[in-house]
């Protein structure tokens, strides 16, 4: 049995986590990491096999996960069981909580997309009026990019576009294939800038908290690390007020534990950070803990076919892909909705999947012979405004596996962002008539809330103590030794994936920490 | 005797008592330890060789009634006949498989199925006076095409009938392309192969099956949307 109190606990294992693991202990300050999952070994816990070999046929397990669209046979057993720990909604209002408690989180994950937000976001009220600003611009937060960058080798161009800032990358000079160069083509009159795809190298094929980050905090010999460790509640110090550590539930025992730490860092992922604030009643003297939940509209988009590309020309056609940043609302407003919405646009090389040609049997089959490898896929990423009333609260008669209180969602898009989808999938269309690619398939509809797994918010920063729940250093306006490093910090969402900037906040915050620890203030 | 003789044997008198005290001291031999038996499964032991049970044996059919069973086989064998070397849904055995995974799910997508199913055979008996179960391809073209539809992933149609026609089609199709029966048929031209990926298995075991403190955790209670509203109404 250990009494040591630490400097810092950090709860989560993710991008976050890992990060603020990193450069604190590179600081020489120990810290003690908590994560509510296992640790996977991919040599032990994983093998290669025919999808007839597992129980569904390669189906989704049904009832396991159900609000995992992203679920499949194969990796069915790395998401948060739902039956385990489950959460509440409203009627008729869906959300996907998409949660994986492994060691590395779901930076084991993700697609690496790896984006900078804009002054369109930081500054976006400034911009339209709606919302707050965010306490700091890219500016503040360029340099910390710029490492991050180096960290996860980004690659990506110097494209010089406003609303996608520049980067620390590894060049990205391959030319486009002629589907895209036609693509091009048709958008640069419209005013569509079209711009080369941003993604994490990272080492090996993985761009994870696990061999990016993690292992430099390791090799300091500062951080201790417990796997299984269910976090209940932050603990308080009676004296002070502040929190001083945690109790957590062994997760396959049920032991009930605590640590102790003289800083508290969550780094939970977005819901379960503000999920365990609740739970303590901690950080919410502005009651606006939970709120002004956001993420990003996916789920709209077009399959078109490229004619050239079925007359035996694939790999002079097909191959390459590209962003196409936020366009909407830059230079001109639209009287249909605020903010906006990227496209990425994918020229594939791979099969058509059947569901995109109205036939079966063998005309079906015919039709998939023609059509392979002419695939170009214009799928939407769009900006999700945060708005009061989309929250997420207790539900105190509903406890997960280990008594824990679940949380009730209660969200839903608004004709803001079912206007935004329309729009993008009418421009994409026009985009691949344009250009003369035939259109196969095509969806207006978002997916449920929660789908893009790019959910953040609900302790969003800002200047205002009364408005907002962290100050410009991802630490609570409440209490000085609390500091919320992952998505849930974030004031408005962008169309972009966030992970570059969760990183960059955890990186920023965590020099802060390590600087208010020298000066004696933490 | 000899002095040569002499001198042996006095050398061996010398060493006699040592060589025999050496001998008393010496501890018998020790008997054969056992041997753990788990050092017998070794990498050189052979894994015995085993057959998923569907492929060899017969199973039993738990959610479709008869009808019901008639109706999907011949609509499975109607949307995914034989094509070339590669089997049919009915040679894949895939109506049996979606009786499991149909039988094992949520009850909003038993429903899309039951009244698609019944709905189709009521129509093929108004329109052509005979069941489902034994339609010509012909009719059952006349009966089907009209609800295709094209779709992105995750937005199967939510209009009635098409919804069924589609659904089934696509988790037809998936069933009988991740059968053993496609795997193993020669692969010509671009059909489309067996998923084959990484498997992750349950990592430690799962509390809701170890622990008593979770066996009243009861699965979710809004786990499917409901119909009619403007997200999609129906999981795959």
């Amino acid at each position: 049995m250990s009494t040591e109190t630490y400097d810092v606990l950090i709860i989560g294992s993710g991008h976050s986590g890992g990060m603020a693991a990193k450069m604190l202990t590179e600081y020489g300050i120990r810290c003690i990491m908590l994560n509510a999952g296992p640790v996977a070994d991919v040599t032990r816990n994983a093998e290669r096999k025919p999808a007839y070999e597992l129980q569904f046929r390669g189906f989704r397990p049904p009832g396991q996960i159900e609000h995992v669209f992203q679920s499949n046979g194969f990796n069915a057993n790395i998401w948060v069981d739902e039956r385990e720990v489950p959460y509440t909604l409203e009627t008729d209002q869906p959300y996907n909580w998409v949660r994986v408690r492994l060691f590395g989180g779901r930076s084991l994950f993700w697609s690496r997309q790896s984006f900078r937000l804009s002054d369109y976001e930081f500054k976006a009220k400034s911009h339209d009026g709606f919302g707050e600003d965010w306490p700091i611009s890219h500016t503040d937060l360029a340099p910390y990019y710029s490492r991050v960058e180096g960290i996860f080798r980004v690659t990506g161009a110097q494209d010089g576009v406003p609303q996608l800032p520049n980067g620390n990358f590894i060049p990205d000079d391959a030319p486009w294939t002629l589907a895209l160069q036609r693509f091009i083509e048709v958008a640069k009159p419209r005013g569509i800038p079209v711009c080369k795809q941003r993604r994490a190298q990272g080492r090996d094929g993985l761009a994870s908290s696990v061999n990016l980050l993690l292992p430099d905090a390791e090799s300091t010999g500062k951080l201790t690390s417990i796997a299984n460790a269910v976090v209940r509640e932050l603990t308080v110090d009676k004296n002070t007020g502040l929190p001083n550590g945690c109790s957590f539930v062994d997760r396959l025992t049920h032991r009930e534990m605590s640590v102790k730490a003289r800083v508290v860092g969550l780094a939970a992922g977005t819901l379960e950070s503000t999920r365990i604030l609740l739970n303590s009643n901690l950080a919410n003297s502005s009651g606006v803990l939970g709120h002004y939940l956001m993420d990003q509209v996916y789920g709209p988009g077009v399959l078109a076919s490229v004619p050239d590309a079925r007359k035996g020309n694939i790999n002079a056609w097909m191959g390459s892909a590209a962003i196409v940043p936020r366009f909407r609302n830059i230079n001109t407003k639209s009287d249909k909705f605020l903010r906006g919405y990227a496209i990425n646009t994918t020229a594939s090389v791979e099969a058509i999947p059947a569901r995109n040609f109205a036939a079966y049997g063998a005309e079906l089959q015919r039709k998939l012979d023609e059509y392979y490898g002419s695939g170009f896929y214009m799928t939407i990423m769009g900006e999700v405004l945060g708005r009061y009333e989309n929250h997420v609260r207790l539900d105190k008669g509903r406890k997960d596996a280990w008594g824990i209180p679940v949380l009730h969602v209660d969200t839903k898009y608004t004709d803001n962002e079912f206007n935004m989808a329309k729009d993008a999938v009418e421009t994409a269309c026009e985009l691949a008539d344009a250009a003369g690619f035939e259109v196969l398939s095509k969806n207006d509809k978002p997916n449920p809330p929660g789908y893009s797994i790019h959910e953040v918010g609900t302790c969003r920063m800002g200047n205002d103590p009364k408005k907002s729940v962290l100050n410009k250093y991802s630490q609570s306006h409440d209490h000085k030794n609390l500091f919320i490093v992952d998505g849930a910090q974030f004031a408005s969402s962008g169309w972009q994936n966030p992970t570059m900037t969760i990183l960059a906040l955890s990186m920023r915050a965590s020099e802060y920490i390590a600087g208010e620890m020298m000066r004696q203030n933490l | 005797m000899r002095r040569r003789d002499f001198v042996r044997a006095a050398l061996a008198v010398g060493a006699a008592p040592k060589f025999l005290l050496s001998q008393q001291a010496a501890p018998a031999p020790p008997p054969p330890e056992p041997v753990p038996w788990l050092l017998g499964l070794n990498s050189k032991t052979p894994m015995p060789h085993v057959e998923a049970a569907e492929q060899v044996a017969t199973v039993e059919l738990r959610f479709f009634p008869p009808q019901q069973m008639a109706t999907l086989t011949r609509l499975s064998d109607v949307l995914m006949p034989p094509i070339g070397d590669k089997p049919g849904a009915v040679q894949a055995q895939t109506p049996m498989f979606l009786d499991f995974l149909i039988g094992s799910s949520p009850e909003e997508r038993r429903q899309v199925y039951s009244r698609g199913l019944d709905w189709l055979d009521a129509e093929s008996r108004k329109k052509f006076n005979v069941e489902f179960a034994r339609i010509t391809d012909a009719q059952a073209g006349e009966l089907l095409k009209p609800w295709l539809r094209t779709w992105l992933n995750d937005h199967p149609p939510t209009e009635e009938h098409a919804d069924f026609v589609n659904i089934a089609h696509d988790d037809i199709r998936t069933a009988t392309v991740n059968s053993k029966e496609w795997f193993v048929a020669p692969q010509v031209g671009a059909e489309p192969k067996t998923e084959e990926e990484l498997y992750w298995s349950p990592i430690q075991p799962d509390v809701t099956s170890q622990n008593a403190h979770s066996s009243g955790v009861q699965p979710h209670s809004r786990a499917i949307p409901p119909s009619g509203h403007r997200m999609p109404s129906y999981q795959r």
